[in-house]
Formats: structure tokens, C-alpha cells, sequence
């Protein structure tokens, strides 16, 4: 199989044009499967946002459903867009009560996190799609965050470690660093994978004398040491390979702890990067949800604090405000993508742009009627679909609807049990 | 197929999920007849041949509990059920004494299931290190300083605490993390250059280029070269900046400082460590000083800094930069704070190559190994490569393991020193692999209680009980109590003494074990479990997690809140070392206090930060935790205050009665602080509902008591509103809040007992000291063996609370009593 690629030579006139030099590595062995079957169906991609601090509901959901509906007054930022996206009500996970630890089950949809004992996270559904087409990729996924946590979670319920720095992930993405730094990270990947091959050898040895659930634990370990070997395999591989080059400077981390809008915007150009160097093609996001005070004008109270606002009309002001600064990074984030051929479709065409939140109503906790908004990636957009909140669809409904997308036949995924009816690929 | 081995099915809804093939199992639920009868009349409809929602077929569920999945299932059958929420509320009601029968069935079974397990497999699961204990576990096995906590990713929490083993997982990143951070212990332990130039100097914070470039005449400079700081504004702190250090390491500062113009009261600042001063990503809180009045006192602290940071300086409480340019520096009479200079040594290495680096590679010779950006880089050598290499990684085995360690046990990882050897890799490097692999070896990351018994049972370590009915566990070997011990009082790894005894087989013996727990309380290490515990016990971790907004909290600041957590940190050290009964938790006639503290809770007498034990005059509403800033500032969302929150917090983490979850379809209070009504008035609703009531009789009661606290935990008769309301003065200023309705405390408990406030509330809960001894055993036990007591276990907890009754409920016999108890020697 050569990787005859009509098309990349377009590709590669349009990235330039956009801001963008790239060497793009076509390891055989990971190229998209469609390529590889000599068709050129497009690169499907998908980008999880959550706010953790929820979408004041009022400003957030139009009154209207279908078509026609008034913009409210946030999506009204996105008025330019309106045809690119749809938004959603009366969507929520079934079995996630009211705290701001429903963050945990966000994309995973596991029940009860809310329950201090007994909660088990489950996968989030950009690693279930990681694990099936993660591998056509240098990264299989990104998980970043402004937080200390983050989004995605592995099957046997571990967090995956977030990136938190807009600088270290920029040179892991587009910087080769000098030969010494290549020769130490080889060097780091093979002498890994010697002691991981070790380390399996004694667990071995811890085996026999364990009962049936210290022995799940080993095994969890054993899997882990195991899934991390093939990916330092994969890393030496790609490790041989130069690094996509971007005329982009590269980001200055913020300083300002309580500047989330700062924090949202640089990693939002840093996934555009990696969307169109197609360095992965899922990532997710949680932005910040601090109790600083964020540095926008006219904002005198933390994040956290204005979203327990009390009904104070003040409160709610500011609110707004921070929010709306969200929605405009939002709005830049999709003009940047809709701006961006490949093979002559946009980038937000072939990217569905996931953004919502947790909380229904941060302001009591609520889990319930989530503010969804989904935009790009392929599908009819341009409505409201608003189900009934007394009779809620599953959130998880809507992760099986972009799975699909993502060209995964799945017909279920956590509490989803179908796709988003009215919900239909261009 | 999604999610293959989905660990709670049933969890992910009856409305569908999970397909969970229970194969040819044709096997019908006879777990009892009454229980089956139950499913026919109430379930099957839904859950059977017909129609299987949620993927649950009663009719084919079998009662093999030994299956994990099946016995998860059973569990959550009998709470669904229990909780009223199966069958469904259109569906018609089961009879209510029948479904309890039901339940109750089905719990003994479970319960009868889980017992069995547990004689072969233990109450609790093989549990790897949190990252708090791998942090300091690397501390105690190289003596580095290494910030590795924030290189592994969070843990999951369970029942409160994240050292459960059932919830710590383990995935490829976090394999990847591990690596990673035994790479960074290492490079800090292993010494690779010559020894770093020290440094002293003495500072003026003239030479400071705060001082230097600032417009504002905030500052007196004295004839004698010292600065008055007049200003506690932010942006006036003063950053050390001729203090730039190139080196990574530890380094001691003495700071000359005195108040003045104070009327003979301290003035205390805050000193902060970090690249940008105050708060920056990397910048932390180095601590609190009182500096006396007019006479200098030197202030000394050791800290570690990150190559080019520095400290920075601010008196606290201070007057505002405004206020002060009006007037100029010279001619302001308010309280200043002197730094007459600041002394900077470091970085401080006693002996070169240091303690850690002579921990690993004893004596053997350093040569000179140039690389491309260091040239003056040296690696150890050895001229007998292989033995060293064996009998080096031996070493750190026996330790990094907790256990001793033959050739055999590590064979995989000499083996692979030995191919790097023959590699040609340097025998630096070899090595560096080996200990690596061992840091990553399941044997360091777990705690490995599932050894099988080289140890006899030694019947006369466990104290016979009558009438025990609990269930037998595996007894620990000693080295695995050795390991609970030190990751219970000390979150890290057991010392040499302890790993001696354990060795020894002498651990186990209860005089030997009771002097053990007392060194270890002793011992200053001991802080990380009144840290850790206090942390997640009273949730005091969350201190961060809101923020007051200043108009409804002008009176709140980062000292407050660092106070409060100390003081419940201190107060509860104190009942610890003075084995003080833990009844003071509920009420107590004094706590440790600083001026903060002291002026938020409106007590006289107390002045600057240094903390004390201080008497509580009649009348303060203080003493014990519930009455905390911290606890009533964790309990509260930052605006508003719940009594729903609070009461149930009380429930669960002091009273040990956890409420059910609320059911799905309840609204949640909608808060509202413009005035017009309370959250009484609200609540009330609820408790007019049959349904709601029977919960909200126990939640509502403590949460209303507490309501006489506002959420940053000052007292207040008024609710703090930005509506309209009476407007407030304090110290001739206006207020930006205004006081609202009156707060009512007063409810009745369940049992009829009426309060009329938080003091007669207290008095009422200290009636049953039992129920709170046996409340905390409980939380102890959990921390302490990485798993909840199980309902069989009630009454070996209720064995304890016993035996600490006669010893005035003191709380250091509570730590031995649990220390000697089955449920923590046995797995």
C-alpha cells in the first residue's frame, strides 16, 4: 500500500496558506483506514468541551425549538454560525445526582458519582474511541484542562492524567528538540520498555498467593503495564518520524491562575494546530471553574461564587459576562476550523465541536436539562431539538449519535441506548 | 458491545443498558421462596421473559454471590427496593412490610456471602499507594524533597478517603506517571556533578527593585538601613529579588523583624515562595510571622526553592496604599512592620555526595562523564559491576518492598541489569534502570497484604472478645502490619525500627505494638495523619473550593482561611497527644486560637498569628468542630447556606447515619439572597411531604442549629443580604451587605427533643457518646485498612467504643484500641 494521496498536496497548499508548514507523517501503518482501502472518506475528529460551572440556563436555551428558533442571548455570539451547529435540550445522564462531582461521569455517564461510596468511574467516550481509532494518529487522544483534573477516563475507571500547560504541549506536538534530546527520549522509550517488561515478570510472582480480588488488581496492573508497552512501541515508531512544523509561535503559559478565558483561548489555538497537523483526533477539554476572581472587565466576584448567585441580579450580571467571554472563545474557535480546508471541506465539517457542561442549573447543582451544543463534524445542524424534561433523553444518546460519526458502529455506550432522533449526518 | 466487564450494570439504570449475558444459566433465583414470590408479584413484568428493562431478568438471576458482578447486582436490587425507588412510582406499591422483608432477606444472604469471602480473601483489597503516600514514601526511601505528588494523576475517593483500595485503579498513564516520577526521585538523589556552591548573603529590602522602582510612598527607610512596610496592599509586597538562585535545593532564611508604631501588639506578615510572588502557579504559602512589638526578633525557616524564585514579603492587616500616599510614609502614626534584613543561606548540603546519593551507592568512586550540555558531569563506577549492581539493588528492594528481599524475589530485574551491563551501558545507568523497575514493581506500588500466612496465627495478639460475632479475616504477617501502621500515622513507609521488629516477628505482640503506635504519634510525621484524615474526614481538603464574594464577606482573607484550617488541624492534635475524650469534637471548653481567629469569633485577648490553646468564655457558641470556621465554611457553598448540606454532613461524618440519596425527581433548593424569604420557609414544603419528611426530620435539625453560622463560620443573628434589609455599620463603615431575616435555630429531633440553639443542640448529642465513639471508629478504621467495616463488623466496633468508655472516650486509647483490634490486624 503507497500512500498515494491525491489530495495532499492541496492539503498541504491549504495549511500553508492558513499559518501552517507541515511534514505530515504517513506511517503506513497508521493511516486512516479509509485511505488505506484507497478511498478518500473524510477524517472524522471529534473535541469534547466541558464548563464545569454550567451555562446560566436563561441566557443559554432558546424559547423556540426547530428550525426557526430566536438565538438566545449566547448563542447569539455564535449568530454567524447558526446553519453549523444545533443545540440541545432536555438531555441528561439518568442516574447522576446533583453535585459538582457529576464532572466525573460527564463523558463516561457512570451512575451515582454523587454517592460517596461505591462510585466506579467508567470509560469516557473519547478513550472508547481512542481505543478503536486512536491508533492512525501520533497521539491517540489529548485530554487537557485548566484544572487539576480532566475529562477522560480509562476503561478500568483511572483518570487520565490532563495536560495542564499550553507550552509542554505544544513542543510535544511540534517540537523535535535537538539530537541528543531525540537520542535520551529513544533511549528513555527503550530502557521503559525493558523494565516494563520486567516489572510483568514480577507481578507474576505476586499472583499465586492472591484471593480472586487482589488478583483483579494485578491484573489491572499487568493490563496497564502491557497497554503501556505498545504504546512506547507506537511512540518509538513515530519517535523516527519529524514532528509536523507550524509557523505558530510557540504559547506562553498564563500566569494569572484566575484567568480562565486566557487559559480557554490558548488551548482552543493549540487544538486547532493539532486538528489541522492531524497530530490526534480526539481531544477534550475542561475549562477552568475557579473561585478567583477571572481578570474581565467589569467581574469583581470568583466564577464559583457568581454561579451561586442567589437570584441577586447583580450576581447574575457578572455571570453573564464571564459566560459570554466563553461563548466568544467558542465563536473563534469555529471560525478558525470553518476557515481551514482539507480536501476541500472545512475543518469543522469533518470536527465535531462538543460543548457543554455538568450542571443544568450550577446555581442548585442540578444534573438535569444539560446545555448542549454541538456543532460541525458532518452533521444537519441549524435547530433546536428540544425533548421533554419530564421525560429526559439519555446524554449518553448523543455520545452514541458521535460515535457514529466517528465511523465506530456502536449501538449503545454507558446509559445510551440509541441515537439523537432528529439528529441527522449531512 | 460496549464496556465489556461493566463493573456496576445494574447501576447504568433499569431503563436500559449493560447487556450482561448471564450464559446458559438457567438457574432460577431461588434465593428464597418469599423473595421470589415478591419478584413475581411486583417485578417480573418488567424484569423477566417478557420484558427485560435495564437488561434484568429476575427469573434468571442466580444467587451465586461469589461473582462479583451478581453479588453487585443483589446490592443494588435491595437498595432500589429499600429505597422505595423500584417498582416505580406508576407502578402499583408493594406491600410495605413485604418489601422490607424482602430486603432484609436479601441483605442477610449478601452479608452471609460477603463473610465467606472475606475468611478467604480479606474485608479489604490489595491497595496501591495514593499520591500523598508516594510522595512521601520517595521522601523517607532516598530522603529527597521531591514534589512528585502533582506528576501522578488524582486519585478516586470512596467512602470519603482516597487510600481505598476497591477504587484506586491503575492504568497505562498512570504506568507512564510512575515511570516518570521514579526518573525525577532518582535525578535528585543520585548526585551527577560537583558539589554546588553555597551562598549567604544579607539583604536589605532597599536593594530590592520593589523598592527601588515603586511610585508609592508606602515605605519609611531608618537611618540604620532597616524599611518600615506601612502597606498590606497586594501589589506592595516586596518581592527579594537580589535573591535569584540558580540552584535547586533548600535554603535557609533568617529574617530581622519588628513591629512598630503598634501600641506594643505583634504585626504579623505572610512570607510566600514562588516565581511571581503572591499566588502564581508555582508559588506557595511559606507561612506566618509575628513580628514583636519595637524589639527585633529573628524569624528562621528553612525552605525549598525551584532554581531562579524567590521569596516575597507582606504584612498583614495593615493599612491600604491609598490611604497611606495621602500622608506620606513619614508622617504615618499607624502600625509598620521593620525588616531591619533578610539573611539567605544555601543550598544547604551537609555532606556532598549527599545522604541520598550514599543511601544507594555507599562509597564507591564518582569519575568525570561529560555530556553535551554539562561538562562538568560525573557518574559513580564500580569495578566489580556485577556484584555491586546485585547486592545495591538487594538493598533498596528490602526497602522499597517494605520486606526482605532475596535474589530470587527480584530475578526479573537483576536479570535485566545484568543485559544492560552487557549492553555496555555504564554501570550508573545499568543500575538506574534496575531501581527504576523496582519503583515501578507492583510490590512498591501496592501495599501487598495479600501474603499468605508464613506467619502463624498468634491467637494471643488479638484480644478475645466476648460474644464477637464478627467474621475472621486473614491474619497480616507482620510486615504487612508494619506497612498499615506507617501508611496509617504517617501516610509513608515503615523506618528501619519498624521494619526491624517486623522482621523480627515482634511487631505483633501487643506491648511491642502499643509502643510502636506511640513512637509513631510521637514522632513529627505523625502530621500527615491528623493532615490527611482531618483533610478528608471533615472535608477540610475543600477549604479552596469557594470563595466569599467580597460584597456579602468584606470580613473574609487568605489568613482567615488558613487559620481556620489550622486551628482544626491544631485541636485536633492536641485531643490526640493529650488523650483528651473525643467528646470535645462535639463540644469543648477551649480551642486553639490565633488573633485572627480570635477577632472572627469575637473572643478578646488573643493577638497575632502564633496559635495557643485558649479557655472559651461562656456565651462564645465555640468549642468542638461543628462550630469551626472550617467546617462551617466546607459545609457552605461560598453565598448561601444549607441546613439540608450541613445536617447531613453531620449526620455522616459525625454521627455515622449517613442519609439515603434524595430521591431523583426533588427539586433542589433554589437559593435566594435578595431577602424575601428564608430557606426555613422553604424547607417547610418539605417537610409537609410524607415522603420528604422522613429524612428531612433527622437532616433538617443539626443544619438549622448550624444556621446561627454563616458560611466563612462567623456567628450571626441576621441572615447578610444585598437586597433590601436594615443597613449595617461596623467600626463607623458602612457595609455592603444588609441584614435580612433573623435566623431561627431552634428545631426539635427526631425523638422529640426540642433546642433552642447550637449550645443546647451540642448538649443533646453528647447524651449518646457512644454513637459518636462508634461513628468515629468507623471513619479510623476505613482510613486505616483502606476499606469500610462491613455491617457484620458493627459489633466489633461497637466492642471498641466499649473499651474506650472506661478510658474516658480518650482519643490516643481510641488510635491503640483500633490499632489492637482484628479489624485492623487482619486483612
Amino acid at each position: 500500500m503507497t500512500p498515494s494521496l491525491p489530495s495532499t498536496v492541496t492539503r498541504r497548499t491549504f495549511l500553508r496558506a492558513a499559518g501552517v508548514t507541515l511534514a505530515l507523517p504517513m506511517l503506513e501503518s497508521f493511516q486512516p483506514r479509509a485511505f488505506a482501502a484507497g478511498r478518500t472518506a473524510p477524517i472524522r475528529r471529534m473535541v469534547c468541551v466541558c464548563a464545569p460551572l454550567g451555562l446560566h440556563p436563561a441566557a443559554f436555551f432558546p424559547t423556540q425549538a426547530g428550525k426557526n428558533y430566536a438565538l438566545s442571548p449566547y448563542l447569539e455570539v455564535l449568530k454567524d454560525f447558526r446553519n453549523d451547529f444545533t443545540v440541545i435540550s432536555g438531555l441528561q445522564h439518568p442516574n447522576v445526582g446533583s453535585t459538582h462531582d457529576s464532572i466525573y461521569s460527564f463523558l463516561t455517564g457512570a451512575p451515582h458519582p454523587e454517592l460517596r461510596a461505591g462510585f466506579r468511574n467508567t470509560v469516557s467516550v473519547d478513550q472508547f474511541a481512542a481505543e478503536r481509532i486512536g491508533g492512525q494518529t501520533r497521539f491517540p487522544s489529548l485530554s487537557f484542562s485548566a484544572e487539576g483534573f480532566g475529562l477522560s477516563w480509562t476503561r478500568s475507571g483511572a483518570l487520565v492524567p490532563p495536560d495542564l500547560y499550553p507550552a509542554s504541549v505544544f513542543s510535544r506536538l511540534f517540537l523535535d528538540g535537538r539530537p541528543d534530546e531525540v537520542e535520551a527520549q529513544a533511549r528513555r522509550l527503550r530502557d521503559g520498555r525493558s523494565i516494563l517488561d520486567a516489572v510483568s515478570e514480577q507481578s507474576k510472582r505476586m499472583q499465586p498467593t492472591l484471593g480472586a480480588r487482589d488478583r483483579e488488581k494485578v491484573d489491572e496492573y499487568f493490563t496497564s503495564v502491557r497497554e503501556l508497552e505498545q504504546r512506547m512501541a507506537t511512540s518509538e515508531e513515530w519517535s523516527k518520524k519529524p514532528k509536523p512544523k507550524v509557523e505558530a509561535k510557540p504559547p506562553q503559559n498564563i500566569q494569572n491562575s484566575a484567568d480562565l478565558i486566557g487559559k480557554t483561548r490558548l488551548m482552543f489555538d493549540l487544538m486547532h494546530l493539532a486538528l489541522q497537523t492531524d497530530s490526534t483526533r480526539l481531544m477534550t477539554m475542561l475549562l477552568l471553574g475557579t473561585s478567583q476572581v477571572p481578570p474581565i472587565q467589569g467581574v469583581t466576584q470568583g466564577h464559583h461564587d457568581l454561579s451561586h448567585h442567589g437570584q441577586d441580579p447583580e450576581k447574575i450580571a457578572q455571570l453573564k459576562t464571564v459566560e459570554l467571554e466563553k461563548m466568544k472563545a467558542l465563536r473563534d474557535l469555529l471560525a478558525k476550523l470553518k476557515a481551514t480546508q482539507e480536501q476541500g471541506e472545512s475543518l469543522l465539517d469533518r470536527t465535531m465541536i462538543y460543548f457543554s457542561s455538568n450542571l443544568g442549573n450550577a446555581s442548585t447543582h442540578s444534573t438535569k436539562n444539560l446545555p448542549v451544543l454541538l456543532a460541525g463534524g458532518g452533521f444537519k445542524h441549524g435547530q433546536h431539538l428540544a425533548f421533554d424534561q419530564k421525560n429526559p433523553v439519555p446524554l449518553c444518546n448523543l455520545y452514541v449519535s458521535m460515535l457514529q460519526r466517528l465511523g465506530i458502529e456502536s449501538e449503545r455506550f454507558s446509559s445510551g441506548t440509541g441515537t439523537i432522533p432528529g439528529l441527522e449526518m449531512a | 458491545m460496549i464496556a465489556p466487564h461493566k463493573i456496576f450494570p445494574l447501576l447504568c439504570s433499569f431503563c436500559g443498558l449493560a447487556a450482561l449475558s448471564f450464559g446458559a444459566a438457567e438457574v432460577k433465583p431461588q434465593l428464597d421462596s418469599q423473595v421470589a414470590a415478591f419478584f413475581e408479584k411486583n417485578c417480573i413484568h418488567c424484569h423477566g421473559p417478557k420484558k427485560s428493562k435495564g437488561d434484568l431478568r429476575l427469573d434468571q438471576l442466580t444467587a451465586d454471590f461469589s461473582q462479583r458482578e451478581n453479588f453487585d447486582r443483589w446490592h443494588e436490587i435491595a437498595s432500589r427496593i429499600e429505597s422505595g425507588e423500584m417498582p416505580p412510582k406508576k407502578e402499583s406499591r408493594p406491600d410495605a412490610a413485604q418489601a422490607k422483608a424482602v430486603v432484609r432477606l436479601i441483605t442477610t444472604r449478601l452479608d452471609q456471602a460477603a463473610a465467606k469471602r472475606r475468611a478467604t480473601e480479606g474485608r479489604v483489597v490489595i491497595r496501591r499507594l495514593n499520591r500523598v503516600e508516594y510522595e512521601n514514601t520517595v521522601r523517607d526511601l532516598f530522603g529527597v524533597d521531591a514534589n512528585l505528588k502533582d506528576l501522578l494523576p488524582l486519585d478516586s475517593s470512596a467512602e470519603g478517603f482516597d487510600n481505598i483500595g476497591d477504587a484506586l485503579h491503575i492504568s497505562s498513564f498512570s504506568m507512564d506517571r510512575y515511570l516518570e516520577a521514579a526518573d525525577t526521585a532518582l535525578n535528585q538523589a543520585i548526585a551527577n556533578r560537583p558539589k554546588p556552591p553555597a551562598m549567604q548573603k544579607r539583604i536589605r529590602l532597599t536593594e530590592t527593585q520593589h523598592l527601588r522602582s515603586t511610585g508609592e510612598k508606602v515605605f519609611r527607610i531608618r537611618d540604620d538601613g532597616g524599611v518600615v512596610m506601612f502597606s498590606s496592599s497586594a501589589w506592595q509586597k516586596v518581592l527579594l529579588s537580589p535573591f535569584y538562585p540558580s540552584e535547586r535545593g533548600r535554603y535557609r532564611f533568617r529574617i530581622s523583624a519588628s513591629a512598630t508604631q503598634s501600641a506594643g501588639k505583634p504585626v504579623t506578615f505572610q512570607v510566600w515562595s514562588g516565581s511571581a510572588g503572591m499566588g502564581g502557579p508555582r508559588g506557595h504559602l511559606v507561612g506566618y510571622f509575628d513580628a514583636p512589638a519595637d524589639k527585633p526578633k529573628l524569624i528562621e525557616f528553612v525552605d525549598r526553592m525551584e532554581p531562579k524564585t524567590s521569596i516575597s514579603i507582606l504584612p498583614y492587616g495593615l493599612a491600604g496604599a491609598r490611604d497611606i500616599t495621602k500622608v506620606g510614609a513619614a508622617a504615618w502614626t499607624e502600625p509598620g512592620l521593620v525588616i531591619d534584613w533578610v539573611e539567605v543561606e544555601g543550598p544547604l548540603n551537609e555532606t556532598w555526595p549527599p545522604e541520598s546519593h550514599r543511601r544507594l551507592f555507599g562509597d564507591l568512586k564518582q569519575v568525570s562523564s561529560p555530556i553535551y550540555n554539562q561538562r562538568d558531569r560525573v557518574e559513580v563506577v564500580s569495578e566489580s559491576p556485577q556484584a555491586d549492581a546485585k547486592s545495591i539493588l538487594l538493598k533498596f528492594a528490602r526497602r522499597a518492598f517494605r520486606r526482605p528481599v532475596t535474589e530470587t524475589d527480584i530475578k526479573p530485574i537483576l536479570a535485566l541489569v545484568e543485559a544492560r551491563l552487557a549492553e555496555k551501558y555504564s554501570f550508573e545507568k545499568a543500575v538506574r534502570v534496575g531501581l527504576m523497575a523496582i519503583m515501578a514493581s507492583p510490590e512498591f506500588l501496592f501495599l501487598n497484604e495479600g501474603r499468605k500466612g508464613d506467619t502463624p496465627v498468634a491467637s494471643a495478639s488479638v484480644s478475645a472478645t466476648n460474644g464477637d460475632k464478627s467474621v475472621a479475616a486473614p491474619k497480616l504477617d507482620d510486615l504487612a502490619l508494619a506497612s498499615r501502621l506507617s501508611y496509617f500515622l504517617w501516610s509513608s513507609m515503615p523506618d528501619e525500627e519498624l521494619l526491624t521488629l517486623a522482621e523480627q516477628r515482634k511487631l505483633s505482640q501487643p506491648a511491642t505494638l502499643r509502643a510502636q503506635v506511640e513512637r509513631l504519634l510521637n514522632s513529627p510525621k505523625s502530621a500527615a495523619f491528623t493532615e490527611n484524615f482531618t483533610g478528608q474526614w471533615l472535608g477540610l481538603r475543600d477549604i479552596d473550593f469557594t470563595m466569599p464574594g467580597h460584597l456579602l464577606y468584606p470580613d473574609f482573607d487568605d489568613m482567615l482561611k488558613v487559620s481556620m484550617v489550622r486551628e482544626t488541624e491544631l485541636f485536633f492534635a492536641e485531643v490526640l497527644k493529650r488523650d483528651l475524650s473525643l467528646a470535645n469534637f462535639i463540644a469543648s471548653d477551649f480551642t486553639m486560637l490565633n488573633g485572627r481567629l480570635a477577632k472572627h469569633y469575637g473572643i478578646p485577648g488573643v493577638d497575632g498569628w502564633e496559635f495557643r490553646r485558649v479557655s472559651l468564655p461562656p456565651g462564645s457558641h465555640r468549642g468542638g468542630l461543628l462550630t469551626m470556621a472550617s467546617v462551617l465554611k466546607v459545609t457552605a457553598n461560598g453565598t448561601t447556606t444549607s441546613p439540608v448540606t450541613r445536617g447531613a454532613w453531620v449526620l455522616d461524618r459525625i454521627l455515622g447515619t449517613p442519609p439515603p440519596k434524595p430521591p431523583e425527581a426533588v427539586a433542589q433548593l433554589e437559593p435566594d439572597i435578595r431577602g424575601a424569604t428564608t430557606v426555613r420557609e422553604q424547607l417547610a414544603k418539605h417537610r409537609q411531604i410524607e415522603t420528604c419528611a422522613s429524612c428531612h426530620v433527622k437532616i433538617d435539625p443539626p443544619g438549622f442549629a448550624l444556621e446561627s453560622f454563616d458560611v466563612i463560620g462567623g456567628w450571626r443573628d441576621y441572615y447578610r443580604v444585598r437586597g433590601s434589609g436594615k443597613p449595617v455599620t461596623l467600626d463607623g463603615r458602612k457595609m455592603s451587605y444588609r441584614h435580612g431575616p433573623k435566623v431561627n435555630p431552634a428545631d426539635v429531633l427526631p425523638d422529640g427533643r426540642a433546642f433552642h440553639d447550637i449550645d443546647e443542640l451540642k448538649k443533646l448529642l453528647l447524651t449518646d457518646k457512644d454513637q459518636i465513639a462508634r461513628a468515629l471508629t468507623a471513619k479510623l478504621v476505613t482510613y486505616a485498612t483502606g476499606g469500610s467495616p462491613e455491617s457484620a463488623d458493627a459489633p466489633a466496633i461497637g466492642d471498641i467504643a466499649q473499651k474506650i468508655k472506661t478510658k474516658n472516650y480518650g482519643f490516643r486509647s481510641l488510635i491503640h484500641e483500633i490499632t489492637q483490634s482484628k479489624l485492623f490486624q487482619e486483612k
